[in-house]
């Protein structure tokens, strides 16, 4: 019995070897070193904030003097008024806009777009480490901390579960789908049909890109969130769908088996996940994530959202991701066309 | 000349599959291409049905190559070993399916049904079916846009008795029809009872080309098989 055990658990491992699933075990484990590492800023290398004044801003001036002597610590950029200076902040030009207290004319209150970022707490560690160096009270030179847009807790957190709903579908289920259509030869089934090999390609994608659609639309209406623009986000959506299905169906034409595609899709999902949805709380993770697809869908989903975004903001970001999913669809086509192990 | 086959090449990493390889075939012919395994001749089955790309070598089906994969889909049917049907769905969704590809009218399945015995089990999954019926709807399939030319890789693999004389009773129907067909097989009485022409492959080189009858006189069917 004890033999049968061991020779079926042998078995299982070789397996788990076989199908890639044994790269999960180890990749998860270096993945989460490296993330909490990047996330973890012990060096305090805290880079420059950018804040913004208001140039017909009554300010105290102790608070000015303070903060244009700590250059090292703020880079200062003094705007009209706070027009352009919540414009600034939605174009991200700016880290946090300082403007005087209603309730208290000797303090500030600090806008900034998202509460939950490390550089709102560099510009709050900043300004408290001033006003203690300048008068010693244990007191706060800031009154109060604003998000740019009033948004509850639920829907700060939206974009985080709409780039994960569409990494789930493009990482996860479409590189199995194309997966499998190889592994049981269904592909080459319907290659013996007049169908071209871009026809299929496009759609698994417009299959790939519709699930999405439905996924985001249902937690929508479970969750009565507004989608602020709707043109924007609907746009956004669909490039981000196009971008990632495409490098999905890629994933799946890598693999040989469903388990493969799996353990393959997986170990793309989660780097192309957290980088971007922590990049507001580690500095180290906000200059790495930039390089990623996800980030500059994320960014994008994020503005639009939360602070009023429009697609036309995105351009760049846009055309990024049009042109990492037509590589990806063109390789895609490419390892179709040569039959790769199929 | 329905097919001609001229110096068609795939070769494997191992060393093995198909060295090249040239031969022709008239229309209503039914050829045996038998051999080891490692042979070959899944190889020479899938590069005609456009499942493996060729390294060399070209192939014309009624005048049309390799290369125009959409036009020869109408002129070549191939049944694999294992069936390529959706399995988790019936059998006459996947007749739907491959009929809507094909653009094929409606009435057409329903006389692939009616031919294939399978009006009984058109509700049915393929997954649910047995392996002789599995089988029967993959010659239903490949037979739906009625190729002149059908290729079967190993179609009596794993069926019991009665199953493995449906076939051939299938296959010699299908003959009948006019249709042009070669088949991979191992047994000798399949060979026998079908064939009218065999093509013997060996390490990747055809060896033997010729009538059933010449080659079980030949010394070679004794020499790789007995």
């Amino acid at each position: 019995m004890i033999r049968n055990i061991i020779t079926l658990t042998l078995n299982d491992l070789a397996i788990a070897c076989k199908n890639k699933t044994v790269y999960l075990v180890l990749f998860i484990p270096l993945f989460v070193f490296v993330s909490l590492n990047l996330v973890d800023q012990k060096d305090g290398a805290v880079k420059q904030v950018r804040l913004g004044l208001i140039g017909q801003e009554h300010y105290s001036p102790v608070i000015i003097e303070s903060i244009e002597a700590a250059d090292a610590v703020f880079a200062v950029s003094w705007l009209a008024d706070e027009t352009e200076g919540r414009a600034w902040l939605k174009e991200k030009k700016i880290d946090g806009l300082l403007l005087r207290s209603e309730q208290d004319p000797q303090r500030v209150e600090l806008l900034v777009p998202t509460r939950a970022s490390f550089q709102t707490l560099a510009i709050v560690e900043g300004l408290s480490a001033m006003q203690l160096a300048s008068d010693g009270e244990s007191g706060n030179w800031i009154s109060a901390i604003k998000p740019l847009q009033n948004v509850a807790v639920q829907k700060q957190a939206l974009p985080t579960w709409v780039l994960m709903l569409v990494l789930l579908v493009s990482c996860i289920i479409i590189p199995g789908q194309v997966a499998e259509e190889k592994e049981k030869k269904l592909l080459l089934g319907l290659l013996q049909t007049p169908m071209r090999e871009s026809e299929w390609l496009l759609a698994k994608l417009a299959s790939g890109m519709i699930l999405i659609y439905l996924a985001v639309l249902f937690l929508h209406l479970l969750g009565s969130y507004d989608p602020g623009n709707l043109l924007s986000y609907g746009a956004f959506i669909g490039v981000g769908s196009f971008c990632f299905c495409s490098f999905g169906i890629l994933l799946g034409f890598l693999c040989r088996s469903q388990a493969s595609a799996r353990t393959l899709g997986i170990i793309f999902y989660l780097p192309l996940l957290l980088p971007s949805a922590l990049a507001d709380v580690s500095q180290k993770l906000n200059r790495v994530a930039p390089f990623l697809p996800s980030y500059q869908f994320y960014g994008p989903v994020n503005a639009i959202l939360l602070e009023g975004g429009s697609v036309e903001n995105f351009s760049p970001e846009l055309a990024y991701l049009l042109f990492v999913g037509i590589a990806a669809l063109s390789a895609a086509y490419r390892l179709m066309k040569e039959r790769w192990l199929m | 000349m329905l097919i001609e086959v001229e110096g068609l090449t795939k070769v494997y990493r191992e060393e093995r599959g198909l060295l090249p390889t040239s031969f022709t075939a008239e229309r209503g012919e039914l050829i045996a291409v038998i051999g080891h395994n490692g042979a070959g001749k899944s190889t020479l089955m899938k590069m005609l049905a456009g499942w493996l790309l060729p390294d060399n070598g070209e192939v014309l089906v009624d005048g049309i190559t390799l290369k125009d994969r959409t036009a020869l889909v109408r002129k070549v049917g191939f049944v694999p070993e294992t069936p390529s049907l959706f399995d988790f769905f019936s059998v006459e969704y996947n007749f739907r399916l491959f009929a809507r590809l094909f653009r094929i009218p409606r009435v057409r399945i329903e006389e692939t049904l009616r031919d294939f015995d399978l009006l009984p089990y058109r509700h049915n999954k393929i997954r649910v079916l047995s392996k002789g019926l599995k089988q029967r709807a993959s010659i239903g399939r490949s037979l739906l846009a009625d190729p002149p030319v059908l290729l079967f890789d190993e179609p009596t693999s794993g069926l019991d008795f009665d199953m493995t004389n449906e076939i051939y009773r299938l296959l010699r129907s299908t003959h009948a029809s006019g249709k042009t067909i070669l088949f991979t097989s191992h047994r000798p009485e399949e060979i026998r009872s079908l064939a009218t022409r065999v093509l013997l492959l060996h390490q990747g080189r055809l060896v033997f080309d010729g009538p059933p009858r010449d080659y079980f006189r030949s010394t070679i069917h004794g020499d790789l098989y007995v």
